[in-house]
């Protein structure tokens, strides 16, 4: 383990500031009840550069991460717009539309593009091992400024999770929306590109659901979710060498062995 | 560019390298090769010989365009003395990121033991858009070169040259293996030529799933009039579909060609209603059981394709 210990040192690194961020996003997602919202965005900031790869850009051409940035904006606009405007369909409804239509449109672009879909795919797969230090480092300063931005703009972003909208105008609670989907967007696309789609959703639901499960006080679950996020980052990186798996998906397969440790728990010390 | 690199630099390499490597060979210590693809990892072992312990990273079953890393792949690349990929961006997706992370400056790009084994193969489809009925193709050429055994030859000489630059007091080792490989490939090569003549591959047209077949169609007169798959990746579309049997009836298509990891229902129905036989045929060492060598993959590869034909044993 010791001689691996350097190699495995960024991946792992990459890891923990995923589990930063997103333990703490995920609240706000579980609690609207917008579980797939990462999935729906990761797929439009795609097709954002699946349009690059139309007018000839390389999927790392910066004018690639440009247009996946403004996919990001609309789709983020798409979102808020329609949550207010129908409050009687769920919300759930809308993000399965608009990742699915995404989806195919990439495919009806990439069928016009000479390479194929190959490239689009590596947008999903992510490649946890190949971490760099600098990746890490652009993760971290990108996931730092988004978090100080929810950190200053926490009364709304909590109030509209919580459901709690009234004295807000439709206006403003589409404008926070609006603002959450953005940062939210962008803090996911850059994620996936690291850790891959399956990753990503894993670091952004199973922390916060754990930390529900153990304990209701708002500050204590964030400690929960963040202390198991990383407690599942060591133990699956670990997994992954003592086993030698794919190490993406040995760290999805720990959290859920966290998870039914935290059932288990819960079944056993009831509240 | 690593071709034009003044001899004189190279010399000074190879004797810096050989100071360092020299003692180890003599302590018969083995040139740590480790390959993308089986395929490679063959002619290496054919090479190397005794000299070298070679390991593949993918299986011969897996896409070569799309490997899950493990972390025992960042160890193997840390130690390892040389590193092969097929080059013209098959590992594009995943191994520049490993070969980065792996803390070996030698097996990166530039570094001595970093060799991409399409050096000096004749690429096709190479230089962009070739024309809408043959397809849009990559601007770095099609990577599937080693499936034409005169391409194994070329792969074969560039991986004793990397070796002989590791281990120069080894070079008449890997040399005489060499020759032995080159004279063994080229007699199985005109068995392979009869045996594809006998069948009746010459001048034949298919079809491919994918396109991985156009080096092999180079080596044995095959003529790839179409693909089931319209782009890389992209599923075809009813339309494409239709049109794919009329023109495989209408232009006497002899044979469907399938990658073993695509789902083959499609193309065996499309091989059904144009009445056409299909084969899934291996396109890499150890996809198949039968082989288990680069020598013995054009056998097994010949050896389907009769079957398909509805030949019995030669």
């Amino acid at each position: 383990m010791i001689e691996a210990l350097p190699l495995l040192l960024w991946p792992l690194l990459a890891c923990i500031a995923i589990a930063g961020i997103h333990a703490y996003l995920g609240f706000h997602v579980v609690e609207r009840g917008v579980i797939f919202v990462d999935l729906a965005l990761a797929q439009v900031a795609a097709l954002g550069a699946t349009i690059g790869f139309l007018l000839g850009y390389d999927l790392h051409d910066p004018a690639a991460g440009w247009l996946s940035v403004a996919a990001v904006i609309i789709g983020a606009a798409l979102l808020a717009f329609l949550k207010a405007e129908n409050r009687r369909i769920p919300q759930e409804a809308f993000i399965g539309i608009v990742y699915a239509v995404a989806a195919a449109t990439a495919i009806l672009i990439v069928d016009r593009t000479p390479e194929g879909a190959e490239h689009i795919k590596f947008m999903f797969v992510g490649n946890l091992l190949a971490a760099t230090p600098a990746e890490v480092g652009r993760l971290a300063a990108l996931y730092l400024g988004i978090g100080i931005l929810h950190v200053a703009w926490r009364k709304p972003f909590f109030a509209i999770s919580h459901g709690r909208t009234e004295g807000m105008s439709t206006t403003s609670v589409r404008l926070w929306d609006f603002l959450f989907y953005l940062t939210f967007g962008l803090v996911v696309t850059q994620s996936v590109a690291v850790g891959g789609v399956l990753l990503v959703f894993s670091y952004l639901i199973v922390p916060s659901v754990i930390a529900m499960l153990l304990t209701d006080a708002p500050r204590t679950r964030l400690a929960v979710g963040w202390i198991s996020g990383i407690v599942v980052s060591v133990g699956g990186m670990i997994a992954s060498y003592q086993f030698d798996f794919p190490t993406g998906a040995t760290v999805v397969a720990t959290f859920g062995v966290g998870l039914a440790l935290a059932l288990a728990y819960r079944g056993l010390v009831p509240r | 560019m690593r071709h034009r690199i003044h001899p004189l630099v190279r010399i000074a390499a190879a004797t810096a390298v050989a100071l360092i490597w020299s003692g180890a060979a003599h302590a018969g210590a083995r040139l740590s090769v480790i390959t993308t693809t089986p395929d490679l990892a063959s002619i290496a072992e054919e090479i190397g010989g005794d000299r070298v312990a070679v390991e593949s990273l993918s299986k011969g079953y897996q896409d070569p365009h799309f490997v899950d890393a493990k972390p025992s792949y960042l160890l193997k690349l840390r130690k390892a003395d040389l590193f092969v990929e097929v080059g013209r961006d098959l590992e594009a997706g995943w191994a520049p990121g490993l070969l980065n992370n792996a803390r070996n400056a030698r097996v990166r790009p530039g570094g001595i033991g970093f060799l991409d084994a399409s050096a000096g193969v004749a690429i096709l489809e190479q230089g962009g858009r070739v024309g809408r009925e043959q397809g849009d193709v990559h601007p770095l050429g099609n990577p599937h070169h080693w499936l034409n055994p005169v391409n194994g030859l070329v792969i074969a000489a560039n991986i004793r040259d990397a070796l002989t630059r590791l281990a120069p007091a080894e070079a008449k080792y890997f040399h005489d293996r060499f020759v032995s490989f080159e004279s063994r490939l080229k007699s199985k090569l005109d068995g392979w030529r009869k045996d594809a003549a006998s069948l009746g591959l010459t001048g034949m047209k298919v079809v491919t799933y994918h396109r991985s077949w156009p080096y092999f169609a180079e080596a044995f007169g095959l003529d790839v009039v179409d693909y089931v798959e319209p782009r890389p990746g992209v599923p075809p579309a009813p339309r494409h579909v239709q049109d794919l049997i009329e023109l495989m009836k209408a232009q006497k298509v002899g044979l469907l060609i399938v990658e073993p990891y695509f789902d083959p229902k499609l193309p065996s129905r499309i091989a059904q209603s144009a009445g056409v036989p299909m084969v899934v045929l291996p396109p890499s060492v150890g996809a198949s059981p039968v082989a288990r060598g680069y020598l013995d993959l054009f056998d097994a590869q010949l050896d389907l394709i009769r079957k398909a034909l509805g030949g019995g044993a030669p």
